[in-house]
C-alpha cells in the first residue's frame, strides 16, 4: 500500500453528540482504496458511532464524510453504495440464502438470469452453495455470517464494511473466519472498515489499525507501529499486556541516545527521544515478554535490578511471574515455560534498554 | 333442503358390537400406570367438560323427540336447521354479524398498528401503567361498564347501529391488537432494516420487501383475534343492539328465551361453525409460531 494511493474513505473532523454524550469528537480519519483498516476499541469508544456515519445511519452532528471523492455527508445510506455485515448477521428472516445474497441485486434490478449467476458464485465464494435453499434460520452461526459476507460482496461495492462480525461466533470459528475474511478482501480487493474490541483479531486482520477511545482517534498505524510504538498509555495498555513504571527523566546522553529515568528508587536506561528534557515525567513501558528475568546470582548490570517473585501462574507455553521491584513497584514478566522460578525466590530483573518505550507526559 | 328432511338411523346396529377383550386388557394395563392415569383422568375430565355440553347440544340439534335420556336421538333430523334460517332471518344475522366484526377488526387494526408500533419500537414513560391501563377492559368484565356504554351511546344515538356495536367491541378487541401488535413490532430487528437500506433498498422498498413480510402474520394473527373476539362478544352486543344488528350470540341467546331448545341447539351449531373454521385456518394455512411475536429472535 503506497503513500500515495488514493483515498477511499475520509471522514473529516466528524463530531456525533447523544445528547450530552460526545460519541465522536471531531474524528478526522483517510482510508485508502483497497486497505483493511480497523476502528479498535472498547466498547463505547465511539467505533460503531464511526462507522455509522460511514453507512449514513447516523447524520454526524459536524464535519463531513466523503466516500470515493464525493461528499456523502447527507446521501442516504441506500444511495452510497456499500456492503455491510453485522454483528447479528441481520439476514432477512423471511427469505432464503438464495434470496438474502439476490437482495442487492433484485433492488438494482438485475435481471433473473445474472443475479442466479452472481448469487451462485459468490455463494461458491464461500462455500454455501448448496445451502441457496435454506432459511437463515437453518444456519449454524458461521454459515450464517458467510451469507451475511456473500450478501455484502455481491454487487461489488465499493466499500465493505464490518460491524463486529466474529463476535458472535466461538473463539475456534472466529479464528478461522479471520482468514476467510482477509482472503476475501485480499482476493477483490476491496476497501475495507473492520471494527472490532478484539485486539487480536485487528493485528491479525488489519493493514492499518485506528485506536479509539471516549470518542478520540488515539492512534493510527500498522499493526506492528500500533503494537510496539504506542503514543499513548491507553494504547499501550489497551494493545497487548504492558509494564507501566511512572517517572522523572534525569539525565540525556544524546551522544550515546540513551536517558536515564528515576522511578521508585530505581535508576532505568532508556532509549532517548529529540524532545527529551532532564526533568520532564515520562511514562515507561515495556511489554512482560521483554522483561528478563534472572537468577539472584546474575552479576550487576544496566538496568539489572534486585526482585522478589511475588506470584507465579503456569499458562502452558509461558509462566506469568509477578515480580515486586524497587520500592513498590510490581513488574509482570512473562517467561517461555522453561524458566521457572518459585514463589518466594530472590531473582534479577533486567529491562534491555532497547525495548524500553517512553511515553512523555 | 328437502332431501335432508328427515332420515333414521337403524339402532341395532350399535347392539352387536364386538367386544375385544385383548384389547380391553392392553388399555386396562396402559390406565393402571399411574403417570398415564393421571394424565388420562386430566383429559378425560377436560374432554367432559368441554365436549359434553356440545356433543348434548349437537346431538339436540339434529335429533327429534330426544330428551338426553338415550344414547342417541331416536330419530335424525335437519328440521331444526331449517327453522333456524327460516324463523330467525339468520341470513340478516349473519349478515348484521360479519359487518359488526370486519368493522371492528378494522378499527382495532387501525388503532393496534400506530399504538403497537410505539409501544414496541419507542420508549416510553410509563409504558407499563399505560399498557396495563389499555388491558383493562380486557380484564374486567364488560357488564361492569356495558351500562355506562349503552347509556354514552343512546346520546350518541349509536345504539343500534352496525358502527356503533363495532365501536363497542372495539373496547375489547383493540387491546388484543395492541398487545399482539406491540410484540410484533417489538421483534422486528432494527439491524435488519438497515441492512435493507445498505444493500441499497429506499425506505419505500424496504418496507415491501423486508418489513412487510416479517410483521404481516402478526397482523394477520392480530387480526384474527380480534375478529373471533368480536364474533364471540355478547355482553357488549347485547347493551348496545337493536332490531337491525341482532347479532349471531344474541339471537341465539334471545333463542333460549323463546323456548325452542332444538332450534337454539341447531343455531348454535351455526354459531360455532366459523369459529372452527377459522381455528383451521390457524392451523394449517399459517404456522402458529409465526403467528405470536412475529419473528423475534431470529
Amino acid at each position: 500500500m503506497s503513500e500515495t494511493s488514493k483515498t477511499m474513505i475520509e471522514l473529516r473532523e466528524v463530531t456525533k453528540r447523544y445528547g450530552d454524550l460526545v460519541a465522536n469528537d471531531h474524528i478526522t480519519l483517510k482510508i485508502r482504496a483497497g486497505e483493511l483498516m480497523t476502528l479498535l476499541g472498547p466498547s463505547g469508544c465511539g467505533k460503531t458511532t464511526a462507522l455509522r456515519c460511514i453507512t449514513g445511519h447516523n447524520i454526524p452532528d459536524e464535519g463531513q464524510v466523503w466516500i470515493d471523492g464525493h461528499n456523502v455527508t447527507e446521501v442516504p445510506t441506500h444511495k452510497r453504495e456499500l456492503g455491510m455485515v453485522f454483528q447479528n448477521f441481520a439476514l432477512f428472516p423471511h427469505m432464503t440464502v438464495f434470496d438474502n445474497v439476490g437482495f442487492p441485486l433484485m433492488i438494482r434490478r438485475v435481471d433473473k438470469a445474472e443475479r442466479q449467476e452472481r448469487v451462485m458464485e459468490a455463494l461458491r465464494l464461500i462455500r454455501m452453495a448448496e445451502y441457496a435453499d435454506h432459511y437463515p434460520r437453518q444456519l449454524s452461526g458461521g454459515q450464517q455470517q458467510r451469507v451475511g459476507l456473500a450478501r455484502a460482496l455481491v454487487y461489488r461495492p465499493k466499500v465493505l464494511l464490518l460491524d463486529e462480525p466474529l463476535s458472535n461466533l466461538d473463539a475456534k470459528l472466529r479464528e478461522e473466519m479471520r482468514f476467510e475474511i482477509r482472503d476475501l478482501i485480499d482476493r477483490l480487493g476491496i476497501t475495507a472498515v473492520y471494527v472490532t474490541h478484539d485486539q487480536a483479531e485487528a493485528l491479525a486482520l488489519s493493514d492499518r489499525v485506528a485506536v479509539m477511545h471516549r470518542g478520540h482517534i488515539e492512534q493510527v498505524g500498522t499493526p506492528d507501529e500500533i503494537y510496539d510504538c504506542p503514543q499513548s498509555r491507553f494504547v499501550a495498555d489497551f494493545i497487548g499486556l504492558s509494564d507501566f513504571i511512572a517517572g522523572t527523566v534525569s539525565e540525556v546522553f544524546a551522544e550515546q541516545g540513551t536517558a536515564l529515568l528515576r522511578a521508585n528508587g530505581l535508576e532505568i536506561t532508556v532509549p532517548a527521544t529529540p524532545e527529551m528534557s532532564p526533568g520532564q515525567r515520562a511514562l515507561l513501558f515495556i511489554r512482560p515478554n521483554n522483561v528478563v528475568l534472572l537468577p539472584s546470582t546474575h552479576e550487576e548490570g544496566t538496568n539489572v535490578f534486585d526482585g522478589l517473585v511475588d506470584k507465579m501462574t503456569y499458562l502452558g507455553d509461558r509462566n506469568d511471574y509477578r515480580v515486586a521491584v524497587g520500592e513498590s513497584l510490581e513488574l509482570r514478566v512473562q517467561t517461555d515455560g522453561k524458566v521457572r522460578f518459585g514463589v518466594g525466590e530472590r531473582v534479577k530483573v533486567r529491562l534491555p534498554t532497547s525495548l524500553c518505550r517512553l511515553i512523555l507526559e | 333442503m328437502r332431501r335432508f328432511a328427515s332420515f333414521h338411523i337403524d339402532m341395532s346396529r350399535f347392539a352387536s358390537l364386538h367386544i375385544d377383550m385383548g384389547l380391553i386388557r392392553k388399555y386396562l394395563r396402559a390406565i393402571l400406570n399411574a403417570r398415564r392415569l393421571l394424565i388420562t383422568t386430566f383429559l378425560l375430565c377436560f374432554a367432559l367438560m368441554i365436549y359434553l355440553p356440545f356433543t348434548m347440544i349437537a346431538l339436540r340439534s339434529i335429533g327429534r323427540g330426544w330428551f338426553g335420556r338415550l344414547w342417541l336421538p331416536p330419530e335424525l333430523t335437519l328440521d331444526w336447521y331449517k327453522w333456524a334460517v327460516e324463523v330467525t332471518n339468520i341470513v340478516d344475522i349473519s349478515k348484521n354479524t360479519l359487518v359488526i366484526a370486519v368493522l371492528a377488526v378494522t378499527m382495532s387494526t387501525l388503532i393496534g398498528i400506530p399504538t403497537g408500533w410505539a409501544f414496541g419500537r419507542r420508549r416510553i414513560p410509563g409504558k407499563e401503567v399505560l399498557m396495563s391501563m389499555i388491558l383493562l377492559p380486557r380484564m374486567i368484565p364488560p357488564i361492569a361498564y356495558a351500562l355506562g356504554v349503552a347509556q354514552i351511546f343512546y346520546r350518541l344515538h349509536l345504539v343500534d347501529t352496525h358502527f356503533g356495536v363495532a365501536l363497542a367491541h372495539v373496547a375489547i378487541c383493540a387491546p388484543y391488537a395492541i398487545l399482539v401488535l406491540s410484540a410484533t413490532f417489538e421483534g422486528l430487528d432494527e439491524r435488519i432494516l438497515e441492512a435493507g437500506s445498505v444493500c441499497g433498498a429506499s425506505p419505500v422498498r424496504n418496507f415491501f420487501h423486508v418489513v412487510l413480510p416479517l410483521i404481516l402474520p402478526g397482523i394477520l394473527s392480530s387480526m384474527i383475534f380480534t375478529f373471533t373476539t368480536s364474533y364471540n362478544e355478547f355482553t357488549l352486543t347485547l347493551m348496545t343492539y337493536g332490531k337491525d344488528t341482532v347479532t349471531l350470540p344474541v339471537r341465539t341467546y334471545l333463542a333460549i328465551g323463546e323456548g325452542y331448545w332444538e332450534v337454539t341447539s341447531a343455531m348454535s351449531i351455526i354459531l360455532v361453525v366459523p369459529s372452527i373454521l377459522v381455528l383451521f385456518m390457524i392451523q394449517r394455512q399459517v404456522a402458529p409460531e409465526k403467528l405470536v411475536g412475529g419473528f423475534k429472535g431470529v
